[in-house]
């Protein structure tokens, strides 16, 4: 367990260095602290004497290190257009986001695994065809035209749902507010969640029908018919754990393209979450922005994984916590 | 030569199973009628979309001939600047089959030299690439695509952007989405080379490349292919939903997706047809490139990689 | 039947006393498997029974409900297959899979299982078994693990255990070990047994009575004693003439020359007659009726009789 977790870490703390070299380099590329402080009036003698005095003429390695330190302390930089820490302007940002997955997660878990597991079961049910049909349909609609049309139909043909922003919110505790306590709240969450989760949902139930009906061909899925065992103590026992490893692993995978259809969900419908905020930045070359920006995503996509990679060891008795990525066996 | 082929294709196994299948036959007949139309677009297309000459400003969001108010002259009606959007979808959609084609050549090209020297080599070659692959997949293409563009188009400012926009967005998708092919590719070498022709040829003292290129690669063409289907459709939406956030093909050029972006604000005012008739058009496309992959994959039946 | 099926078993008949020890034997794809597993409803999908009836303790099998058949699977009839590393749950701890199936079939108390379960793995000898309950079934090596499916077979005390070719995939060192301790337990029971094989030899140190099959048909049936030593069907022959212990020492092994045919081609009359070294022109027409020669049934136009 304990080298399983070393190893997943020196693994995480690498991916982390590789975004920091990356995040630095389009500081350094892109971002001219100089411009923002002084104006032109400057003169080109003063100019170097102050570069010189910040270290902006010091060696990449130097400037990369200092870069590091204060990123470690959580200093990234102040944002041009909001003056205040880019790091606090995105954590501000952050709930939004983290609600709108987990609203999609929750949509995602709660229809893809029943509706998987029914269509593995009852493959000849024309539930199953309708649901494998709509599913086909499903991942070839993209993230952004589902959002755009769910707000053609729901607010703008029918106005039962709001098509844009949070809604009212609460704040619970330290300077989270959640849209999830408030009536309001929730039914702005609707549409953003549904659109979120639209492209997930069928890949899901595509995958766990597909894993499903393979294992319910097992040779230890016959055997358990052979005890005697009831239909519920097959399917729900025997097979389904057994169908779920694999997903879990893709649903890994999948988290780095959750965050990536939140940037597309949050400018269909305007969410004030991280997302919104990025491509804002990008428009106005906000530089420490971005690079905030690329750190907490890089930071959210390494500590998820690692719970996926840990959770997978727990759930999985065949993976030897203390020894990770030990093959198929 | 090609009568024979020819032939062979007709009795195949293969066309025997396509001619049973309504919905690949329809697929079939769906996507050559966008290729057709869309490469043949300056024959087809009323207007040049992007002769700025023609446009006039005064026919800005006509709706569809069928509708109230529409116009004989604009079959879908026309977008918020007043080009006819008939002549448009036909012009985007060329710009994203053709971004969505190089991306995969370029994914296929990547993907499958890396594949077949992970699998050939093995050891800390295929190690160090496939650690690379699951890395890079886990950060999905899109992610990966979007913080580029963002960043490149921060650094060299939207006008050299707008200007590049196609082939910055063929080398992104291209680039991002190598490990589906190196994997997939990596899978079928591994289980090749364990045959024997392999060792076969090896003992006759041919070249690594030889072998490669000549005796492996032929054998892992189906699942090459099945993946290949499913990564243009995947590229096509990559391309839209870039163009959509406004890091790919300018409004002045536009794909499907900057196109479906254009008319984005325009559905609150009630002009739906600028978005949502690209955006159908572009459903339709990615439906039935992912409705031939599945034919493709559950009649070739490759042993495709699995997570 | 419907359209387009293929048949693999046809006119199978045969019947199993209380406590007898059947042997089931011929190459692959001969349709003992199928056989094996027709009798508790458990070919794989798309095969399904056409026609026929099983008969156990005066019910028609065929006939059951999935709620009748689960009260007789495990718990009259129990299953050992073939591949123990392919048998086990891997997710479930050797305890979780040996007492569901008490609790499926008894009113027991979680305790109770739990020390039959531990019981029933000393009784197939495997050591230690109170702390081998608690491990999964990639701990333990392939012999282990079919012992462990023998003690889940074993844990309800049925009257009648099928096993499929249960040593086949096993360590040729290892499949005397699990041979020994089915004959033990099935002796010390009195526990009927049908054994599924292609092995003869196995058949005549395990079984009382013994069936021949050759593409999904029996052709010889009969005590074992004297299917060994006195085969009526040339097949029967061929198969004791593949035997490594009748074979000369330094010989090629005496093979029947062709292969088994598959299901959609099997040959018009005697479906042996293309591989049968005793083949007359009534084989490739006419299909063989049984007759009884002593102990024996044989479906064979050329039946050989005790002199040749």
């Amino acid at each position: 367990m304990f080298a399983f977790f070393v190893r997943r870490l020196a693994q995480a703390a690498l991916v982390m260095f590789v975004i920091s070299v990356i995040a630095f380099s389009i500081q350094d590329n892109l971002g001219d602290p100089l411009r923002e402080m002084v104006g032109q009036s400057v003169s080109e003698e003063e100019r170097q004497a102050l570069r010189d005095k910040m270290g902006l003429n010091d060696p990449f390695f130097v400037q990369y290190w200092r870069f590091l330190k204060n990123a470690l302390q959580g200093d990234l930089g102040t944002s041009y257009f909001f003056k205040r820490p880019a790091v606090d302007v995105i954590l501000d940002k952050l709930p939004a986001t983290l609600e709108l997955v987990f609203g999609a997660s929750l949509i995602i878990i709660v229809f893809s695994v029943p509706i998987g597991v029914f269509a593995a079961i009852n493959p000849r049910h024309w539930f199953s065809k309708f649901a494998m049909a709509v599913s086909t349909v499903g991942i070839s609609i993209p993230v952004f035209l589902t959002a755009i049309m769910s707000i053609y139909i729901f607010s703008v043909e029918l106005g039962w749902l709001p098509s844009f922003g949070r809604g009212e919110t609460v704040e619970i505790f330290g300077g989270w507010t959640t849209g999830f306590l408030t009536w309001d709240g929730l039914v702005h969450l609707i549409l953003p969640c549904i659109a979120l989760s639209s492209i997930m949902l069928p890949l899901f139930i595509r995958l766990i029908r597909a894993e499903m009906l393979e294992v319910l061909e097992s040779e230890y899925v016959k055997f358990a018919w052979a005890k005697g065992l009831s239909p519920k103590r097959v399917w729900f026992v025997h097979a389904l754990k057994n169908t779920l490893l694999p997903v879990i692993t893709v649903g890994g995978v999948q988290i780095g393209t959750l965050i990536a259809f939140t940037i597309l969900t949050e400018t269909v419908f305007q969410w004030p979450g991280m997302g919104f905020l990025f491509l804002e930045a990008v428009n106005r070359v906000d530089t420490p922005l971005i690079i905030a920006y690329l750190i907490v995503v890089g930071l959210i996509f390494v500590v998820t994984n690692t719970i996926v990679d840990l959770v997978y060891g727990l759930v999985n008795p065949t993976v030897k916590l203390a020894r990770p990525h030990g093959g198929d066996g | 030569m090609v009568a024979v082929k020819w032939q062979q294709f007709m009795e195949s196994a293969f066309y025997h199973d396509f001619r049973r299948d309504k919905i690949a036959i329809t697929s079939f007949v769906i996507m050559c009628i966008y290729v057709v139309a869309c490469y043949a677009a300056p024959l087809i297309a009323p207007y040049n979309p992007y002769d700025p000459t023609i446009i006039d400003i005064m026919d800005s969001e006509i709706p569809p001939m069928w509708l109230d108010g529409g116009n004989s002259r604009f079959l879908l009606g026309t977008d918020a600047q007043g080009r006819d959007l008939f002549s448009t979808i036909l012009y985007g959609t060329r710009i994203s089959l053709t971004i969505g084609i190089c991306a995969v050549l370029l994914q296929g090209v990547l993907g499958i030299s890396l594949g077949l020297i992970s699998g050939y080599f093995g050891g800390r070659v295929d190690s160090f690439l496939m650690r690379l692959a699951d890395i890079q997949l886990s950060f999905s293409t899109l992610m990966v695509a979007i913080i580029f563009l963002a960043v490149f188009q921060a650094l060299f400012g939207t006008e050299l952007y707008e200007r590049l926009a196609i082939l910055m967005l063929i080398l992104v998708i291209g680039i991002a989405e190598w490990p589906q092919y190196a994997r997939t590719v990596r899978a079928s070498v591994l289980a090749e080379k364990k045959k024997e022709y392999v060792d076969a040829v090896r003992v006759v003292g041919l070249r690594p490349v030889r072998i490669m290129f000549r005796h492996i690669l032929p054998n892992t063409l189906s699942p090459i292919l099945v993946i290949s289907t499913v990564q243009v459709a995947n590229a096509i939406v990559s391309e839209a939903a870039l163009s959509f956030l406004g890091l790919g093909m300018p409004v002045s050029k536009p794909s499907l997706g900057s196109l479906i972006n254009s008319g984005f604000e325009f559905i609150f005012s009630g002009s739906w047809w600028i978005t949502i008739i690209p955006g159908i058009v572009l459903i339709v496309l990615v439906l039935v490139m992912n409705l031939l992959g599945d034919f493709l994959r559950d009649v070739l039946n490759p042993k495709l990689y699995k997570n | 039947m419907r359209k387009e099926d293929l048949v693999a078993l046809r006119d199978v008949s045969f019947t199993l006393d209380k406590g007898e020890r059947l042997g089931i034997v011929g190459e692959s794809g001969a349709g003992k498997s199928v056989a094996a597993f027709s009798i508790l409803n458990l070919i794989s999908k798309p095969g399904y029974i056409s026609g026929g009836e099983i008969r156990f303790d005066g019910k028609d099998l065929t006939r059951l409900s999935l709620q009748e058949m689960s009260e007789i699977r495990g718990n009259r009839i129990s299953m050992i297959f073939q591949d123990p590393m392919m048998t086990l749950n891997p997710v479930l701890t050797i305890g979780t899979q040996m007492t569901e199936a008490l609790h499926a079939h008894q009113q027991i108390s979680k305790e109770e299982a739990r020390q039959r379960a531990i019981d029933s793995l000393a009784e197939v000898h495997i050591p230690s078994a109170a702390t081998r309950i608690d491990q999964y079934p990639h701990e333990l090596s392939g012999g282990m693990r079919q012992r462990v499916v023998i003690a889940i077979a074993l844990i309800t005390k049925p009257p009648l255990i099928i096993a499929d070719e249960p040593t086949t995939a096993l360590d040729v060192t290892i499949q005397a070990e699990i041979m020994d301790l089915l004959m033990e337990l099935c002796n010390s029971s009195g526990v009927g047994l049908i054994l599924i094989t292609h092995d003869l030899g196995v058949i005549s140190q395990m079984t009382e009575r013994a069936i021949v099959m050759y593409a999904g048909r029996i052709v010889e049936e009969g005590d074992t004693k004297d299917i060994i030593n006195n085969a009526r069907h040339p097949y029967t022959h061929g198969l004791m003439g593949a035997l490594p212990q009748k074979t000369t020492p330094g010989q090629r092994l005496n093979q029947i020359k062709g292969g088994m045919p598959p299901l959609n081609e099997i040959p018009k009359g005697c479906a042996f007659n293309p591989r049968c070294p005793l083949v007359d022109d009534i084989c490739r027409t006419t299909r063989p009726d049984y007759t009884t020669m002593g102990s024996t049934r044989v479906a064979c136009h050329k039946a050989l009789s005790e002199e040749s």
